[in-house]
């Protein structure tokens, strides 16, 4: 027999055990095997449609252009990504309104610095500020009255939309200072925008927390047992209460980046990320730490969303065609490992 | 003195035996006839017999591991006899096994301590949840709402239990929940009754009053008794004898799997009652009578049967120390009332009692990870209200919980060992802005050896270990934090025999070496026995009595236990 089960004996049965056999199997190699290919498997595929597009397109493809498109033209969601791990990585798995916060910063920016003629960097910080708004109201019902944060999320959401239309006069709002332009997407570094710069600024604070310090890894503690966490004495509630409170800032941030990437904002601006960002956090949830919610997978799932879609326009597909990648990458990429695991255990049971 | 009991050997007695018992010539409602069952070489129940008649109430009592539950099981279907047994219902036999799910085919009916209610339901429809599995065409049959209702009004009404048919079950006191539970079992019963024409009625009681407020018993008692009034049987599972005197017409006694006694109503003799459940001086588990460790400073022989046994290291540091006590003084809250307990440097204290006593709230009361209403902790030359006191403040001041359910209050089974591990002293390895992770993943691996967790590996995953390593690292976690009182729950439950060694051992170590101070809670009293320095019985949410050296055995502290006195100044 090839393996022996960890056995647990309850108290009732006194029958004296040896030590408990631990998994010693020759199929551990392979395991060890499947669990890399597991980690790695994301990086393989970004690899693969990479080497694919340039073959296919290698005339648009492989250009400064393109990279430039894909790195900077992706900054906002990618910004947003690095707001939405915060509450996820706590357990916390949906904070709803940190799109409708990308938006009300973005609306707000405009309406105060074109309709009001508020100066830009005071009208990025009412921004910033309207979102942090939205994650302490949040944070007050979801952390310190331990609501449902999916029904919460889905409330603030809901009104903060609202007040985006009302604040716009549901309308496009335009065109906001050239200087925010300018710092935010005009401006290049190596041949590509600023932005893309701070959003790396951010992730890379974000990882170091989450990746190197004792809070990062409390974090983790809280997001996979908060019980757990709990009774050992971490402060899992103000824990909590600071993720969504920084990504509620962070949300804020890409609000920013939105109204500088575009000039204009239009009232429907937050609700068109949101999904793809979750989509990236739990697509990068596959990869690196395989069944965690972790800082460098969503990197790198950002980046693979955004090059599999550009290279899929470059091919001619519409720009529609960007969904039925992110869903379908998605579910793949979640439903893979659990198809290829089941067929492992029946073809491992059988012999024995 | 078993004398005066109807002292009944277990080998099987007669049909007309059991009709004389009661002695009103009835067929009996259920005979079972020389049941046994055995798990690996443990002889759970060595035949025995049991007959209820149609109108009485049987208590069924005996010590945890004695077969009242594994008989309940067999009942239920759940498990499966031996061959031999035999079972009949109003003198009709029924084969053995009974199918899993069947058992109400022929007229049982089980409430357990549980009681199976959905919280989120009302009354109403927690009622009704038998009628609604139904199969083929009639799970399409709509339901009538006012009909329902009113037949629920009227089968309340019947039983005299008076409850609101729309509050949610959830909102329920829990003596109403309890009775909630057994109305809707009486009447899925009489239900029976009705179809199958006039045949008797059994109901199991499994343990109903342990969670109930002692004021509130008497409820569930009126139920009982009403529905024995209208030819039911009741078999009423126990631990708690005060009760059992008030409701049983009789009394059989189950020990380590035999039936030793039958007590009829007047002859009920409650300390008669608690030498037969715990056997005296029996020979089956306990060790013998050993000597006061402190006194003696060295452990007796274990006898050559014993050789599992090995002994504890155990050393003359475990004197108490000069100042270094732990004070725990007034705690109330939850089942508890001002509990008050001494702990030396280096002591291991152990707390029993019965289920619902309030023992099991003290690890978490202590810890402030319930609400305490009032009580003050005494440790290292600082006194906390432990009204105050959260988890935070209890890692503060250096307390450690082991918690009974590891899975979800211990470990994150989804971590590595190392994360688990190092999860308390992390803080420590955060030095100049850098995280020192290979110090952290070092220290894991020591403690992975000198915990002796298999497999040795500190980047498993926890959830591939069993149940005794994750015990072990749950320790390892706590221990790793040099903790001045751990306080245990049930901390080798679900762990092998050899485990469980290991963790006595490594938890007398701690004592031994740093002087950590244990508060060890668990219902396994051969476990106190053999860890504790000193026992404390818990009794209706007080102290009801502290047992020491000799006499601390695993009987008397079961005798003790059962007893439930008040305490004696």
């Amino acid at each position: 027999m090839a393996t022996t089960l960890v056995q647990e004996v309850g108290p009732a049965s006194g029958a004296p055990q040896g030590e408990p056999k631990v998994e010693e199997t020759p199929t551990r190699g392979h395991a060890r095997f499947a669990h890399s290919l597991d980690r790695y498997a994301l990086i393989i595929a970004f690899i693969g449609i990479i080497i694919g597009f340039s073959a296919a397109v290698p005339s648009t493809f492989d250009t400064v252009a393109n990279l430039s498109n894909i790195l900077g033209g992706q900054a906002v969601l990618f910004i947003l990504t690095v707001a939405v791990l915060l509450p996820t990585i706590m357990g916390d798995f949906v904070d709803l309104s940190l799109g409708a916060s990308l938006g009300l910063s973005a609306m707000t920016i405009a309406v105060l610095n074109v309709n009001h003629g508020v100066p830009i960097v005071y009208a990025c910080l009412a921004g910033m500020g309207a979102a942090i708004v939205v994650g302490v109201v949040n944070t007050v019902f979801v952390v310190f009255y331990g609501n449902n944060p999916f029904i919460i999320t889905l409330g603030t959401m809901t009104v903060v939309e609202g007040v985006t239309y009302i604040i716009s006069s549901n309308a496009t709002v335009g065109v906001v200072s050239t200087g925010l332009s300018n710092w935010v997407y005009t401006n290049t570094f190596l041949s590509i925008p600023l932005e893309y710069f701070y959003a790396l600024a951010i992730f890379l604070v974000v990882w170091y927390v989450l990746s190197f310090t004792p809070v990062g890894q409390k974090a983790l503690v809280i997001g996979q047992s908060r019980e757990v966490a709990r009774l050992s004495g971490f402060h899992v509630d103000r824990q909590r209460a600071w993720a969504f409170i920084i990504g509620a800032a962070i949300a804020g941030f890409a609000g920013i980046a939105y109204a500088g990437t575009y000039g204009s904002v239009d009232p429907t601006a937050g609700s068109t990320f949101i999904l793809p960002a979750y989509a990236a956090v739990f697509l990068g949830a596959t990869a690196i730490h395989p069944g965690r919610i972790n800082a460098l997978g969503a990197l790198i799932a950002v980046y693979f969303l955004a090059a599999g879609t550009a290279g899929l326009e470059l091919l001619g597909a519409q720009a529609y065609i960007q969904q039925i990648f992110y869903g379908a990458a998605l579910v793949v990429a979640v439903a893979l490992p659990t198809v290829t695991r089941k067929r492992l255990f029946k073809r491992r049971r059988a012999p024995s | 003195m078993s004398e005066q009991f109807h002292g009944r050997a277990p080998e099987p007695s007669t049909q007309g035996d059991a009709q004389t018992a009661v002695g009103n010539g009835q067929v009996a409602a259920l005979v079972v006839r020389g049941i046994s069952k055995s798990f690996d070489r443990t002889r759970a129940l060595d035949d025995v017999d049991l007959e209820i008649h149609r109108g009485e109430v049987v208590a069924l009592v005996g010590q945890n591991g004695s077969g009242k539950s594994t008989l309940v099981k067999i009942l239920s279907g759940y498990h499966e006899p031996e061959a031999g047994g035999q079972l009949s219902v109003d003198g009709a036999d029924v084969p053995l096994p009974l199918p899993p799910g069947k058992s109400h085919e022929i007229g049982l009916s089980f409430v357990y301590q549980d009681l199976g209610l959905s919280g989120g339901m009302t009354v109403l429809e927690n009622l009704n949840l038998s009628a609604r599995v139904r199969r083929g065409l009639g799970a399409w049959s709509p339901i009538w709402w006012r009909r329902e209702r009113r037949a629920a009004a009227a089968v309340l009404k019947l039983y005299g239990v008076s409850l609101d048919l729309g509050t949610r079950a959830g909102d329920l006191a829990p003596v109403d929940q309890a009775r909630l539970a057994i109305v809707r079992s009486a009447h899925d019963l009489r239900q029976f009754q009705a179809s199958a024409g006039d045949r008797s009625s059994i109901l199991v009681l499994d343990e109903p009053t342990v969670f109930l407020p002692e004021e509130d018993v008497r409820f569930l008692f009126d139920l009982i008794r009403t529905m024995v009034g209208m030819g039911g049987s009741v078999l009423f599972i126990s631990h708690d004898l005060p009760a059992v005197r008030e409701i049983a017409d009789r009394t059989v006694v189950l020990r380590d799997g035999h039936k030793v006694a039958e007590v009829l109503r007047g002859e009920f003799d409650e300390e008669a009652l608690v030498n037969l459940i715990v056997g005296g001086m029996t020979t089956r588990r306990s060790a013998p009578p050993r000597e006061d460790t402190r006194s003696a400073g060295a452990m007796s022989q274990p006898s050559t049967e014993e050789t599992e046994r090995a002994p504890i290291p155990s050393t003359a540091s475990r004197l108490p120390r000069d100042g270094r006590a732990i004070s725990i003084d007034g705690l109330s809250g939850g089942r508890l009332r001002e509990l008050s307990l001494t702990l030396a440097a280096g002591e291991i204290v152990g707390v029993a009692g019965l289920i619902g006593s309030g023992a099991e709230d003290v690890p978490y009361i202590l810890f402030g990870s319930e609400p305490a209403t009032a009580g003050t902790l005494e440790i290292g030359g600082e006194t906390l209200s432990i009204k105050d006191l959260t988890p935070s403040r209890a890692v503060r001041n250096r307390l450690a919980l082991i918690p009974a359910d590891r899975k979800q209050f211990g470990l994150g089974l989804a971590l590595l060992v190392w994360e688990n591990m190092t999860m308390l002293i992390q803080d420590e390895y955060f030095r100049g802005g850098i995280f020192r992770r290979d110090e952290l993943v070092a220290i894991a691996e020591r403690g992975v050896d000198d915990f002796g967790i298999k497999p040795p590996r500190v980047d498993a995953r926890t959830s591939d270990l069993s149940g005794g390593n994750q015990q072990k690292l749950l320790l390892a976690k706590w221990l790793l934090a040099r903790p001045r009182l751990l306080i245990a729950h049930e901390p080798t439950q679900g762990v092998d025999v050899g485990a469980r060694r290991e963790i006595y051992q490594l938890v007398r170590r701690a004592t031994d070496g740093e002087g950590m101070a244990v508060v060890w809670v668990t219902t396994d009293f051969a476990e106190l026995e053999e860890v504790c320095d000193r026992v404390v019985i818990v009794s209706r949410g007080r102290r009801s009595g502290e047992l020491r050296g000799a006499e601390m055995t695993e009987d008397s502290i079961s005798a003790a236990v059962l007893r439930q006195l008040e305490e004696v100044a």
